[in-house]
């Protein structure tokens, strides 16, 4: 290893673990001590990536206090140091290192909470995609129905939530008192997408997730009609997957149609 | 990704031969972009030369970033500005972020783009900041063979900026503007000329930021930025939370009298007011240069 080589890799565990030997190769300033200017980078690398997350994460920021959240948020640098040069990503980790970590995996709501803002933020600068309309689907005769395919646009993203944190988030949006934690008998099923520029959210009924899942895997329109048949009336369940068909397409969920 | 097969084969590869491109011209008195003033700009398309943009907030896959900057596009001249080049990192450099650096610089057709004199991270990690290095013989040919295979990567030179710096190594064998001069000269990359961040650095290492600016060879800057800083009494840190000092603003008279017609913009990143505010600073920065400068079509060369 080259000496400059070394020299960054002494800078960076200093400012990473609190090494000081890094400090041997350091002046003294006319004005200040070493120890005290090489501190402007060691509290500049927490303070930066802290203030990093309260931007991605500003409802769990409103729910934890500022004190709570700091606390976590410097848990979560030493955890998971960034390996992105974009601090755009630094907080995509977030989620999953609540749902693992103490004290913060006693909490649920907390991955949660952070899981569905983490999937606004992903739908808000997703990549764009053309948007299906209702005018593309009446190129298609009836008969060809049952073999179309439905491509989601590409912010739109599914994800389960175990407790509340959907009521949560709302309340918090709102400035209202959010609802006690609790977790859910059976996950809250959220879609996520980019309406225009705004993302969006909204629960799903059991059985249109189900529809949308599939829906997103390549299974044609027939066959998803065959699969609603199970769950409910199944002499209504082409006209409820019509129905939810027309949602999806209404709210800018799909990008496109194909047989 | 494969890194060793995108660096240059042999060592004659590497020899020395600045890239050769014109300099970029002159653009005026700017300001950098910011979220907060987006509505404000596209709604009145205020008197600002151009914007500098942080090329890492617009290095996404879409959405409405995107989108304000193809609108900003159609109207001002941009330039980008990097915070994650990481130039003089001993890590491998990272191919995957010059390709979207590459990408953008596609879509916006920059008039250049510019990034720090420092390194980020190494071992993988990334540490978000704009860290310091040592002036060493060592290290120059380190970030000159760095410049080359990043120009090389961009089909472009880029321009590099000086960093405020809280600390300086024991090992250092010439100044940083001794360093800098000799990058541009052995690299062919263009400076930018942090005019805050000479005075920062000056205050906490104890030397005049005269000797800096006279140390830098006049016809490779090609920009200035102007910025303010938070004084903690013993050193100054590079904040960009407050207006420009009246310091500085004496610092940029001399600057100009130094380097000539500099395109020139306002920073701020923090504590950010409200886009009439800032435009008071732009427009002392065109107020200065007007006075100092002869009439453009006066000024020699």
């Amino acid at each position: 290893m080259s000496d400059f080589a070394r020299q960054q890799a002494d800078f960076q565990r200093g400012i990473l673990t609190g090494d000081d030997t890094v400090l041997a190769e350091i002046l003294d300033s006319p004005r200040e001590k070493r120890e005290t200017l090489y501190g402007v980078y060691r509290y500049a690398y927490g303070s930066r990536l802290v203030e990093a997350l309260r931007n991605d994460h500003g409802l769990l920021h409103s729910y934890l206090g500022d004190e709570t959240f700091d606390e976590m948020g410097h848990a979560y640098v030493k955890a998971r140091p960034s390996e992105h040069p974009n601090l755009r990503w630094f907080s995509q980790g977030l989620p999953e290192f609540l749902r693992s970590a103490e004290p913060y995996c006693n909490h649920p709501v907390l991955a949660d909470l952070a899981a569905l803002e983490k999937a606004l933020n992903d739908a808000f600068d997703a990549a764009e995609g053309e948007v299906l309309d209702l005018a593309s689907m009446a190129a298609f005769a009836p008969e060809q129905w049952n073999d179309l395919k439905f491509q989601p646009h590409p912010s739109a993203a599914r994800l389960d939530l175990s407790t509340n944190a959907s009521a949560v988030w709302l309340a918090l949006k709102n400035d209202e008192t959010p609802p006690d934690a609790a977790t859910l008998e059976e996950p809250s099923r959220i879609l996520v997408w980019r309406q225009d520029a705004t993302p969006m959210f909204r629960e799903l009924a059991p059985e249109e997730a189900m529809m949308w899942d599939e829906a997103a895997n390549g299974i044609p329109f027939g066959v998803l009609c065959e699969m609603l048949a199970t769950y409910d009336d199944p002499d209504g369940a082409a006209p409820r997957g019509a129905g939810y068909l027309h949602g999806w397409i209404t709210s800018a969920t799909l990008t496109a149609v194909s047989t | 990704m494969n890194v060793a097969s995108r660096l240059p084969s042999s060592p004659a590869a590497l020899a020395e031969r600045p890239l050769q491109s014109d300099k970029p011209p002159f653009l005026g008195f700017g300001l950098g972009l910011r979220a907060q003033h987006y509505d404000e700009i596209l709604g009145g398309n205020p008197p600002i030369d151009w914007f500098e943009v942080i090329s890492e907030n617009y290095m996404l896959p879409g959405g409405q970033p995107l989108r304000v900057l193809d609108r900003i596009c159609e109207r001002y001249p941009v330039v980008m500005h990097g915070v994650s080049l990481s130039i003089a990192s001993t890590a491998p450099p990272n191919f995957e972020y010059l390709q979207g650096l590459k990408d953008l610089a596609r879509r916006v057709e920059p008039k250049w783009i510019s990034d720090h004199l420092c390194w980020t991270g190494v071992h993988g990690k990334n540490l978000h900041d704009l860290l310091p290095i040592p002036y060493t013989a060592e290290a120059l040919d380190h970030v000159v063979s760095r410049v080359q295979l990043v120009q090389d990567f961009l089909g472009r030179a880029i321009v590099l900026e000086n960093v405020s710096t809280y600390v300086q190594f024991n090992n250092s064998e010439m100044t940083e503007w001794e360093f800098l001069a000799e990058l541009s000269r052995r690299s062919g990359c263009w400076l930018l000329f942090d005019i805050n961040n000479v005075y920062v650095s000056a205050f906490n290492h104890g030397y005049d930021p005269m000797t800096f600016l006279n140390g830098i060879p006049a016809d490779r800057v090609v920009q200035f930025h102007m910025a303010g800083h938070s004084h903690m009494g013993t050193h100054i840190i590079d904040t960009h939370d407050h207006p420009v000092c009246e310091d500085v603003w004496d610092l940029y008279v001399a600057a100009i009298k130094r380097f000539g017609r500099v395109s020139t913009m306002i920073e701020r990143d923090d504590n950010i007011p409200p886009l009439d505010e800032l435009l008071v600073e732009v427009n002392r920065t065109r107020e200065i240069a007007e006075r100092v400068l002869p009439p453009l079509g006066k000024q020699a060369g």
